[in-house]
């Protein structure tokens, strides 16, 4: 329960840090909020020979909407910033459920969203509803810069398609069509200080009661957060009927294949990914109608 | 009711505002001059010979100032259970074999903790793994490993208890049942990890600073570990955050930061982490409960037979006292005429379980009260009902124990039922809400001297001043359940003067007078209250005799210490100031000081205990038939803890049991693979939050318990037993499923739903 | 290698040299003596660590000193506004029963602290969840509710009369 030793850099420019990334090589590790990369530290599972401070970079810290553009989180965003952000609350509540829960008070004040991704944990709570809600990444090298989907970003638990000498700087989200809905539902065993055993985040748009767009995403469930695609096909073109809802929330279900670990079996994560899926579902279509 | 001044009134805890500031100081905020970091080695297996250790490359280790293992140790055993020393199977550092995962196998002391830190990581441990059993169905079974040699059988402690005849009243019953219950383990989970910081004088003799609820429990058995005399040993507790039974024996920090101490000359501090708290931790007894009992049509009890095997881990710890008072609990609360008990204390290769909150009734409990509502529900009778027919009052005698002599559970249960609405809600049966009770009783102290001390069991010293202030010495120990506050209280009331012209010094064992067992058993303020109130009294002998004295009084005067006076109880002229008082008994004897000594050791109580507490509970939650989950929506007691001292406190304190309760009924466990602990942090060891904890009403049922100080008795401890049952009860109300193996999981009560249909 | 600082705690500018790989639960208590603050697991998920950085409560023992340089860090030694007088909050905690054991109480001071901060009249439920990342072994929580609603009340009424006058 000791941090290891190792060299500290707080560059006050994005060029600065890259260049710092450059020169370390592999073992070296970004630090924003530091609420993963601290605990992970902490209890010995990593030890990085020289951590790169990003929070003291000038503007990678915004959370801002702009009608025509969307949403930008920066990497410095911080989780509390984003879901108390009243555009993101009242246009992407599915990002609002996942960041105003998640965790604690303290690490939602410290932790980023960027960094959640980045994290890259199975349960990470933010990627569901960006994925549903077609969010992509920036990640910048001295190279240059790429933009990803965040469908292609996770590669596996703590992997990503970060290249090393890399930062992710930002997360977009496109901007809510008209008579669209999102929604995130998780399940946990208490309210506080918690992470989800099971979330599923979803996105849709509607014509009537028409599914004319839908993404499902599904979060601690396999080793990256993925796409429920079978519920996704069924729903497309197709009238919203309960009917319908119970069905693609068994295909999820079918979709999902979970591990056991210390907080839910396989069996009890399956049954809930049914049981989150309709929820979202239900709630997305009610929200759709209200816009 | 008897009139009180401060007793029953909201003082504030003494001891609040350092604590509000930040002031207050507990071990782990000491240091001292020259002062050295330790750390602990842990094994990595759960059963294993020691083959051979090797820490040369450690000790290069600049900074490294000292390493400890098995070997270099006195090797004396010890453990809790002085009376009888073949209990005693513990040493503080593992020698030839280490028996569970998290086993103390090394020690070091360096400069600092990073080199502590490296160090740990630079001795060389070979072992030889031995099969490991991990539950204790495999334990008992022949042929099984054998965990301690001399123990062949792992079963390390048999208890029985018998009388009248179960065989009889089982056959003469209308309805019998039997019913097997598997209760978990859980986590103390105080908020302080533990600590301890030694010193050696120049003289050789030690003091340390330790996170503990029993000081001379730690004095003497570190006395005897270290092979020194009791006298040589000085054990300060500073402010302790939190134990609930997990810091009541000696522990190998304590034992390491004295030894290494002697060995560097130099002050050594331990600390451990959150994580080896969850991977090692003393925790709560997981039990398998075998229940069998009796009724008449109308729902009198005849008989129980009931036969538990506490899952031990690889110590005795405090389980021997587990293993005999789980058996007290089964035939508490209720009358059963036959009773029969068979208790067994099993050996696995885990951490051990020891004391916590409740003390074997929450396990035991648990089953019997829901074993309470599953007759009730075959014999067509309301769970209240069953319980009013049954319940113990006032003059009870429980065969072989005691006497109960004040009882509050009819007044409970009837208080409960009222509060909740019982009738109405448990007749409704809308899907998804659900309403339950559990009850339960609990001693206040033990009286079986287990410990073997050669001293009372709670001792007060108080010296008067002429100036009206006077110096409480005591070694009961406050580890924040308020003990400083309430005995300061008791002293108050009796000496008639103000708390703040009371200073105190406790739990300081070369300062307090001998002894006091500790804080555990809902002990302290019936013990420790009454020696304070014996010390009092003899303080008021002489305080009356000088204002006798002085006013010439017949003899048949009733005197009284009211309002910083000591007086003629007819007429108040007739007395003086408490100072004054003081003073003249001073000169009276020539300048020797007004001081005295008074003590508590429970006389012709049985060897259970003096006095018992009683409650009942009612829980409604609300269950999402979907997902499982439970939130528990309100809660309702009562409760006879006699006099209520310090009305806010016990209400804290029963706050405090429902949300322990709680976290055991739903959401605590220790998850466990091949003997490891998986769950080593708050993130994954589900203790509730405030967001979880429901609205709570509470009714104190006015009692007055003869045998405690000014009436009180035991709160806080036996309020941890009925919040699980209740709360599974309502479970049942709600969903149908009737949990036999806490915890109750979302999956289980779906699981049990689909059966249920 | 150690790495000079400069950090404002409850007023006062130290400046310090620290290992990187300190945290500021460490520094307070070990180097600065401020050990008011407590450290409960050291993986942020306790909350009786909580101080506050630049007016936002934080887990010191998630955050890493090196990187409170040039900041200012408010613990519950700074909570209350003079050495004598109590904090509102801290007199409530003491007065409701707030306070057992302790060791939680400097982390849900801060916590309570950072909530009335933001929400002068926050509901129960607010209070519930803003106390949500600090545990409690002790009380249960709900004199802690009631001591944070006391508070509120308290520094409500002061602040009225304040602009009042």
């Amino acid at each position: 329960m000791r941090l290891p030793k190792f060299e500290y850099h707080a560059p006050t420019t994005l060029k600065g840090a890259l260049r710092i990334l450059e020169q370390e090589g592999p073992g070296v590790q970004v630090l924003a909020g530091g609420t993963d990369l601290v605990v992970k530290m902490t209890l010995g599972r990593l030890k990085p020979k020289a951590v790169v401070d990003v929070k003291g970079i000038d503007g990678l810290d915004q959370v801002r909407f702009d009608p025509n553009e969307g949403l930008t989180i920066g990497a410095t965003a911080r989780i509390e910033q984003v879901a108390s952000h009243t555009e993101v609350q009242r246009l992407y509540p599915a990002l609002t459920a996942a960041a105003g829960v998640m965790a604690n008070v303290q690490v939602r004040n410290m932790g980023t969203i960027v960094g959640n991704l980045c994290n890259a944990a199975p349960s990470a709570e933010n990627a569901p509803p960006l994925m549903a809600l077609g969010a992509d990444v920036k990640l910048v090298s001295l190279k240059g810069e790429r933009t990803l989907p965040l469908d292609d970003f996770f590669r596996g638990p703590g992997l990503t398609a970060i290249e090393p000498g890399e930062i992710m700087t930002a997360i977009h989200v496109p901007p809510p069509l008209s008579g669209s809905g999102n929604a995130y539902q998780r399940i946990s065993a208490r309210c506080g200080v918690d992470i989800a055993a099971v979330c599923v985040g979803v996105a849709a748009v509607f014509d009537g009661s028409v599914c004319s767009k839908v993404r499902i995403v599904m979060g601690a469930v396999a080793p990256v957060p993925m796409h429920a695609t079978e519920a996704e096909k069924l729903l497309l073109g197709q009238k919203w009927t309960a009917d319908l809802l119970e069905e693609a929330g068994r295909k999820a279900m079918e979709e999902a294949r979970p591990i056991s670990d210390v907080r839910a079996t396989a069996t009890y994560r399956k049954q809930m990914v049914n049981v989150l899926t309709v929820r979202a579902l239900q709630e997305v279509y009610e929200r759709a109608q209200t816009v | 009711m008897k009139q009180f001044n401060i007793i029953g009134t909201d003082v504030p805890r003494t001891d609040g505002e350092a604590k509000a500031r930040g002031t207050a100081l507990y071990t782990d905020d000491m240091k001292l001059p020259g002062m050295l970091h330790g750390r602990i080695l842990r094994s990595p297996v759960a059963h294993a010979r020691i083959v051979h250790i090797d820490t040369s490359r450690a000790a290069l280790l600049p900074g490294v100032k000292c390493i400890v293992t098995g070997e270099d140790t006195p090797k004396i055993k010890y453990g809790n259970w002085r009376l009888f020393p073949e209990t005693q199977d513990e040493l503080p550092l593992a020698v030839d074999k280490v028996r569970f995962i998290g086993d103390e196998v090394a020690a070091v002391a360096a400069v600092d903790k990073d080199t502590a830190e490296e160090a740990l990581a630079l001795i060389q441990v070979e072992y030889e793994e031995l099969p490991a059993v991990f539950d204790v169905d495999a334990a008992m079974q022949s042929g099984a490993p054998i965990i301690h040699d001399y123990c062949p059988t792992n079963v390390s402690v048999n208890r029985k208890i018998k009388y009248g005849d179960v065989e009889k009243g089982l056959a003469e019953s209308d309805y019998v049942r039997e019913d097997t219950f598997t209760v978990h383990s859980v986590s103390h989970a105080y908020l302080e990890p533990c600590s301890a910081m030694a010193q050696v004088d120049l003289d050789g003799r030690i003091t340390i600073w330790t996170s503990t609820q029993a000081p001379y429990i730690v004095q003497c058995l570190l006395a005897s570990t270290l092979d020194m005399r009791e006298n040589d040993i000085r054990v300060i507790k500073p402010y302790v955050g939190g134990g609930f039974g997990g810091k009541m024996e000696l522990r190998t920090w304590e034992f390491c930061a004295a030894f290494m101490a002697k060995k560097t000359g130099r002050p050594v501090k331990f600390t451990l982490s959150r994580e080896e708290e969850f991977l090692a931790g003393r925790r709560r007894h997981g039990m398998k409960i075998r229940s069998k009992v009796g009724f008449k049509k109308d729902g009198t009890l005849v008989a129980k037979d009931l036969s538990i095997q506490l899952d031990g881990g690889a110590f005795n710890a405090m389980g021997p006292t587990a293993t005999f008072l789980c058996g007290n609990f089964g035939a508490m609360l209720y009358r059963y005429p036959h009773y029969r008990f068979h208790g067994e204390h099993v050996y696995t290769n885990k951490p051990p379980a020891s004391a916590m909150r409740g003390f074997g009734a929450p396990q035991s409990l648990y089953a019997s009260e829901i074993q309470m509502n599953l007759a009730a529900e075959e014999l067509g009778i309301d769970p209240i009902d069953i319980r009013l027919k049954n319940a113990q009052v006032t003059g009870d005698e429980i065969p072989d124990v005691a006497v109960v002599s004040s009882c509050g559970l009819v007044e409970s249960i009837e208080a409960v039922a009222k509060m909740s609405n019982w009738k109405e809600k448990r007749k409704s049966l809308k899907p998804g809400r659900g309403i339950g009770i559990g009850c339960y009783s609990f001693i206040s102290g033990g009286v079986f001297n287990w410990f073997n001390t050669q001293y009372p069991f709670s001792a007060a010293e108080i010296r008067a001043f002429s100036d009206g202030t006077v110096h409480l010495l005591t070694m009961a120990s406050d580890i924040g359940q308020g003990s400083d506050t309430v005995l300061k209280q008791i002293l108050a009331e009796e000496l008639g003067i103000r708390m703040e012209d009371i200073r105190m010094t406790s739990a300081d064992t070369a300062m307090t007078p001998q002894a006091d067992l500790g804080t555990w058993g809902s002990r302290v303020t019936l013990m420790a209250g009454n020696a304070v109130i014996d010390a009092a009294k003899k303080i008021k002998e002489q305080l009356f005799g000088a204002v006798s004295a002085r006013f010439n009084l017949n003899v048949v005067h009733d005197l009284e210490c009211k309002d910083g006076r000591v007086q003629s109880k007819a007429k108040a002229s007739y007395g003086l100031s408490f100072g004054e008082a003081v003073a003249m008994v001073q000169k009276a004897n020539r300048g020797e000081a007004l001081v005295a000594r008074g003590s508590y050791t429970p006389r012709g109580k049985g060897l259970v205990t003096p006095a018992f507490g009683f409650g009942a509970q009612v829980a409604e939650v609300e269950v999402d038939r979907k997902t499982g989950l439970v939130e528990v929506k309100q809660m309702w007691t009562a409760h006879d803890c006699g006099t209520v001292i310090n009305p806010r406190s016990v209400e804290g304190q029963l706050a405090g049991s429902i949300q322990m309760g709680l976290g055991y009924a739903l959401s605590e466990q220790f998850v466990m693979e091949d003997g490891k602990t998986l769950n080593t942090n708050f993130l994954d060891y589900k203790m509730p939050t405030a967001n979880d904890m429901p609205p709570s009403e509470v009714v104190h049922i006015d009692t007055y318990e003869p045998e405690g100080p000014m009436g009180a008795k035991e709160c806080g401890e036996g309020l941890a037993s009925p919040t699980a049952p209740a709360i599974s009860d309502a479970v049942y109300h709600a969903t149908g499923y009737r949990c036999r193996d806490l915890p109750i999981t979302p999956e289980k009560i779906l699981e049990g739903m689909k059966k249920g249909k | 290698m150690k790495r000079h600082i400069t950090l404002t705690v409850n007023g006062d500018e130290y400046s310090i040299a620290v290992d990187p790989w300190q945290t500021l639960n460490e520094v307070l208590r070990e180097d600065l003596n401020l050990t008011g603050t407590k450290l409960g697991c050291g993986t942020g998920d306790c909350g009786a660590c909580t101080v506050m950085v630049d007016g936002r409560t934080v887990s010191s023992c998630l955050t890493l000193a090196v990187s409170v340089d040039g900041k200012s860090v408010t613990t519950v030694e700074g909570l209350a506004p003079s050495g004598e007088e109590l904090h509102p909050i801290q007199s409530a905690f003491i007065e409701t029963g707030a306070i057992q054991c302790g060791f939680c109480t400097a982390g849900m001071e801060m916590s309570a602290h950072h909530l009335l901060q933001r929400n002068p009249s926050p509901t129960e439920k607010e209070i519930r969840a803003g106390l949500s990342g600090n545990l409690c072994r002790c009380t249960g929580y709900n004199q802690i509710v009631e001591a944070v609603a006391l508070a509120a009340d308290r520094m409500r009424a002061a602040e009225s009369k304040e602009e009042k006058s």
